[in-house]
This record gives C-alpha cells, structure tokens and sequence, in this order.
C-alpha cells in the first residue's frame, strides 16, 4: 500500500495499466458477472490469497440523463428524474422537486401535510432499500436463511408503498408545487398494524446479525477503514458513518420537516462490514419509528397537496442535497427563465462511495471480497428495456424503450391491453 | 457581510485579493464563492488546510455559451460537535471557452481526481497536474472530439452518435 493514498478508477480493461507491481494473479469481476446485479468491471490484483489492491471500471450504463434533461420542460423531468436509480427513486424527486421550488420561488407555500407525504414516502423506501441489501449481504456471507426471512418481511413494507403511492418501487409521489396522492384516513390505518410487525421482525434481524455466530464472524472485522482513512477518501452515508463521522443529512442540513421529528442519527465508530450493517439496521427501525410519527402527525395536518406553480421558472442556480438509502444525494440546478433547465446535474451517492470501498479491500482475504465489494450498496442503474416470456411457447421478445413507448401511447389511444 | 458571516463560520482569514464575490443565499447557512481561475488554487488551499474543510460532495461542469466554461466545487464545511453542515460551493469563473483549462485540486482533496476526470469527458475542461487526466465514463469507441454536454451538441445529436457506435459494433 503506498503512502499515499491515490484514487482508483485507473484500470484498462486487461488490468495492466498502473498494476501494482508486487501482485502475482488478477480476478476480473464483471462488467457481466452472475454476483453483481449491476454492471460493473471490478480488477482485483491478488499476492497470494491477499488482495494487494482493487480498481475499477465504471460507464457501462451512461445513458446521458443530464442532456436528456436539458431537452426537456422542469415538468416533465419530475418523471425522469426518478430513473436516475432503481431503487431510491423517491429520494431523486424529492430533490429534484425542492430544487425547482425554491428556483420558482414558492419552497415557503408547501403545505405541511404535503411535506409529511414526502417524508413518508422517503422514509418507506430508506426501509425497503435497507431491508434488501441486508439480505443480500446475508447470501452472500453465505447465510441464506436470512435473505429469504428479510426479503419475507420486506413485502410488508412494499405492500405500504404500493398501498399509498399505486407503485412498488417507483413511488413517483412528489410534484414541483406538493404531491400527487394523499394519505387518507382508512389507509393511515391499515398501515399502523403493519409497521408494529415490521419493527418486531427488523429487531429479529438485528438480533440474528449480532448473535448468530457464523455470519457475525464473516463480517467482525472484515475491510476495516479508520476514520482518519475516511475523512481523506470521503465516502457518504451509511458508507462514512460505519467509519464513525456522524453526518447525516436529515440532521446536518434539514430539509422538509425532519427537525420536527424525534430521531437520532445512528454512526459506529469500528469501522468495518459488521458496522455498516447495524448503521442501516438500526436505520432501518429509526425510519420506522419515523413513520409511526409521521403517521400520526397526519392525522391532524391540513394543507393543500398540490400548488400551482409556473411552467417557467426564473433565472437562478441552487443546489440541494437529501440523504439518500445509500448516502448523500446531490444535484445542482440552473434554469435560463424559460420552460426547460439550462444545466442540471445529480450526483449520486454510490461514485463518492466506490473508492472508499475499494480501499477496505487492501490486504484481506479474497474470500472476504464479495462482502466488502456489496457494503457500499452497489447501484448502476440498469432499467432501460424489457424482456418478454411468451409463458406457453417460452418465446422471448426483448422489447427497447420507443417500441415500448409506442405500443403504451397505442393502447392508450384505444384503450386495450400494451400486450 | 456575507464575507464576515462566512469567516466567522470558517475561522480563519479569506483575503480578499482571492475572492471576487460572496453570495450567501437565503434560508440555512449556505454560500456562494465566486473565484477567477488562476486564483482558485490558493483559495482552495485556504479552505482545506486553515479552516479544515476535508468533505467534496461533487465537481460540477457548467457552460455559459459563448462566454466560459465553470467549475462549481460543492464543499461542505462540517462540525462534528453540532454535527451540522454549511454547504460552500466554489464557483471557479473564466475559464477560457476555446482552450478550457483549470489547475487540478485533486491534491487537496482525493476525490477530486475522478470527479474532474467526469468533467474531462464531458465538457473537455483539461485540469493540469493531475496525475491520470483520462477517460472515466464515455466508452472506448466514443469519438474523441466530441464533448456530449457542450451546448453545440443537442440531444438530437448525442443520439445519433450513440446509434451509429451501437451500429458500427453490431457490424463488426
């Protein structure tokens, strides 16, 4: 290791550019791999059954989201925005919705109700992004008992989002100007039940990571980072507050109404895999503590849902940052005073985290490598086609986006079936 | 009086000569500093070593059209006691529109390594002394000369580009 810490994302597809030069063997991981859902090209350079130093190779899924956005009005990026993440959708609008309004001048009229939807539907989708990756995390520590209890449990939280917001994983419940649905009073509660039995089951889980013995040992101090190394690298998110820096964004930047809330943000100071499991593990419960409250602060809230906002926005730049499942989410915004934005760009948390990652890997085991490789919560968005199995003949139709679009307008148009 | 609130906020001394403007916006503590190219190096310097600032969010790219190219660096100034943060975003402004370059803060902090390596790709903004200024993210086989985010190329124009590389791969 040398003593000075560089980055990585250096690697050339053969792994022999800047190769470090006392490592005897490489494995290739990726860009398609059966262990990775996403594409990515990990290099990793062995001495012997030690990892001598890990690099990377990303862009497999560019797919120009920026640019597409400047070819578009603000309002129909409020539906694109989503797609910059498979997973934490909601948290992108969210951003992207505060950032638009405060550039509109209207971030002071959102009524309290509307911003207590939002937090609901942040909160639900921290929780079902948390829940799966723990699980993950348990296949691939070579538990598997425990991928198939918590991915059991987690329906019981995607049925909440699909209860509120019609959707499973894309929620797309936040507008410029307020929300799209409310929460009304029959559903506030059939969700309280839901989320006593959820908390019972995540203290389960919690209780099986720190007691069970074969899968604390896979993760106890496993790819250690000090918190001097994470201050220089700076990862974000559950990543750094594994590490024991204690900056969450709901608490250091509030936005929407999190100050009102009663709740702690959750760091250990250890350092390794073990940690970063229980930060979103007690994550997990601290949102669903948070969404008993919000619950209940719903039943009174009033407010409209939807304000009216312009289609133009006014001159300006702003930047708005929100604490995504996987970190610290950002995105910068800068309109020209017509319809359509002159520049945005998001930064998702998963890039700031990958270097941190890679550098947890020097000097371990390389079997403890596909734990540390998952403890960043892997995510390269990967949602742009579909694949169609004709169930009686297995006939497989791989069908890309405009052809899609167009048969969804067609029936539409005549109201039948897109199949 | 931004420039007063903000060294209070940082304690320590930002001089003047540096900096061209200071914007704070309004609501949470939350700034803005502007800074011409060949000064922003110091600056930076300035941030990182006195006033302790170690967390970069992000390097941001941004075109003004037939004016500049700017490199917005979103730091954010922590405090492990209140654990609060206050958002500072270094607006680096002039950077010559035919030959863009910027001087690499990658030094000061790691992360600015890859983060810069985005902007080369995407708006060709060439950052000097940094130790491995190459592609990150286009694929191999993307044209050279071309710059996906400048404002000379639309969305029309990205698009066709992507299909006749997706093209010229399936013939192959």
């Amino acid at each position: 290791m040398a003593e000075i810490y560089r980055s990585r994302f250096r690697a050339d597809p053969y792994g022999d550019k800047d190769a470090p030069p006392d490592s005897d063997y490489r494995i290739f991981i990726g860009p398609q791999h059966p262990w990775a859902e996403e594409p990515a090209h990990f290099i990793i350079h062995l001495k012997g059954e030690r990892v001598v130093e890990a690099d990377i190779r990303i862009g497999f899924n560019l797919r120009g989201l920026e640019k597409a956005m400047e070819a578009r009005t603000w309002r129909q990026n409020t539906l694109l925005v989503p797609r910059a993440c498979g997973i934490c959708s909601a948290v992108h609008q969210n951003v992207y919705v505060r950032l638009v309004e405060r550039l509109a001048g209207v971030e002071n009229d959102i009524s309290e109700r509307a911003r207590l939807i939002r937090m609901f539907s942040l909160e639900a989708e921290r929780i079902h992004s948390h829940i799966l990756w723990y699980g993950i995390l348990a296949h691939d520590s070579g538990f598997d008992t425990l991928l198939h209890i918590s991915w059991r449990d987690r329906e019981t939280i995607m049925d909440i989002v699909e209860d509120i917001s019609g959707n499973r994983v894309n929620p797309a419940l936040m507008m410029i100007g307020g929300v799209k649905r409310d929460i009304p009073k029959e559903k506030i509660e059939r969700t309280r039940p839901k989320i006593d039995h959820l908390i019972k089951q995540v203290e389960y889980h919690r209780k099986v990571f720190t007691e069970e013995a074969s899968i604390r040992n896979r993760l106890e101090n496993v790819g250690i980072l000090t918190k001097e190394e994470a201050k220089k690298i700076t990862p974000n998110g559950p990543t750094a507050r594994g590490s024991g820096i204690p900056f969450d964004v709901r608490k250091s930047y509030p936005y929407e109404l999190y100050d009102e809330l009663d709740w702690k943000p959750i760091y250990y100071p250890e350092g390794d895999v073990l940690a970063l499991t229980l930060v979103r593990i007690d994550e997990t419960l601290e949102s669903l503590y948070m969404l008993k409250q919000i619950l209940d602060k719903l039943e009174t809230a009033e407010g409209e849902l939807l304000q009216r906002v312009k289609t133009k926005v006014p001159k300006g730049q702003y930047m708005t940052r929100a604490e995504a499942p996987r970190g610290e989410d950002i995105h910068f915004g800068m309109s020209n005073g017509s319809d359509k934005p002159e520049r945005y760009k998001i930064r998702a948390p998963s890039l700031g985290n990958i270097d941190a990652t890679l550098k947890r890997m020097d000097g371990e085991y390389i079997a403890d490598v596909p734990v540390i490789l998952r403890s960043y919560d892997p995510c390269f968005s990967c949602t742009n086609r579909i694949m169609i199995i004709n169930k009686t003949t297995g006939e497989k139709k791989v069908m890309f986006q405009d052809e899609f679009a167009k048969r969804a307008i067609k029936a539409k148009k005549y109201n039948r079936a897109i199949f | 009086m931004s420039m007063k609130e903000l060294v209070e906020i940082l304690q320590t001394e930002i001089p003047e000569k540096l900096v061209d403007e200071i914007e704070r916006v309004e609501g949470a503590p939350h700034f803005t500093i502007y800074v011409k190219v060949d000064k922003s190096r110091d600056l930076m310097k300035i941030l990182h070593d006195n006033a302790g600032i170690y967390h970069l969010t992000t390097v941001t790219g941004l075109e003004i059209p037939d004016k500049e190219f700017r490199v917005i660096y979103h730091l954010q100034h922590r405090d492990e006691e209140t654990e609060k943060e206050v958002p500072i975003n270094v607006i680096i402004t002039g950077i010559d529109i035919n030959k863009p370059t910027s001087p690499t803060m990658s030094d000061i902090f790691v992360c600015a390594e890859y983060y810069e390596r985005e902007i080369y790709d995407f708006y060709g903004i060439y950052f000097e002394n940094h130790p491995f200024m190459e592609r990150l993210i286009l694929p191999e086989n993307w044209p050279d000369d071309v710059r996906p985010m400048r404002k000379e190329y639309s969305w029309q124009d990205i698009k066709e580009i992507t299909l006749s590389l997706a093209k010229k791969i399936s013939e192959d």
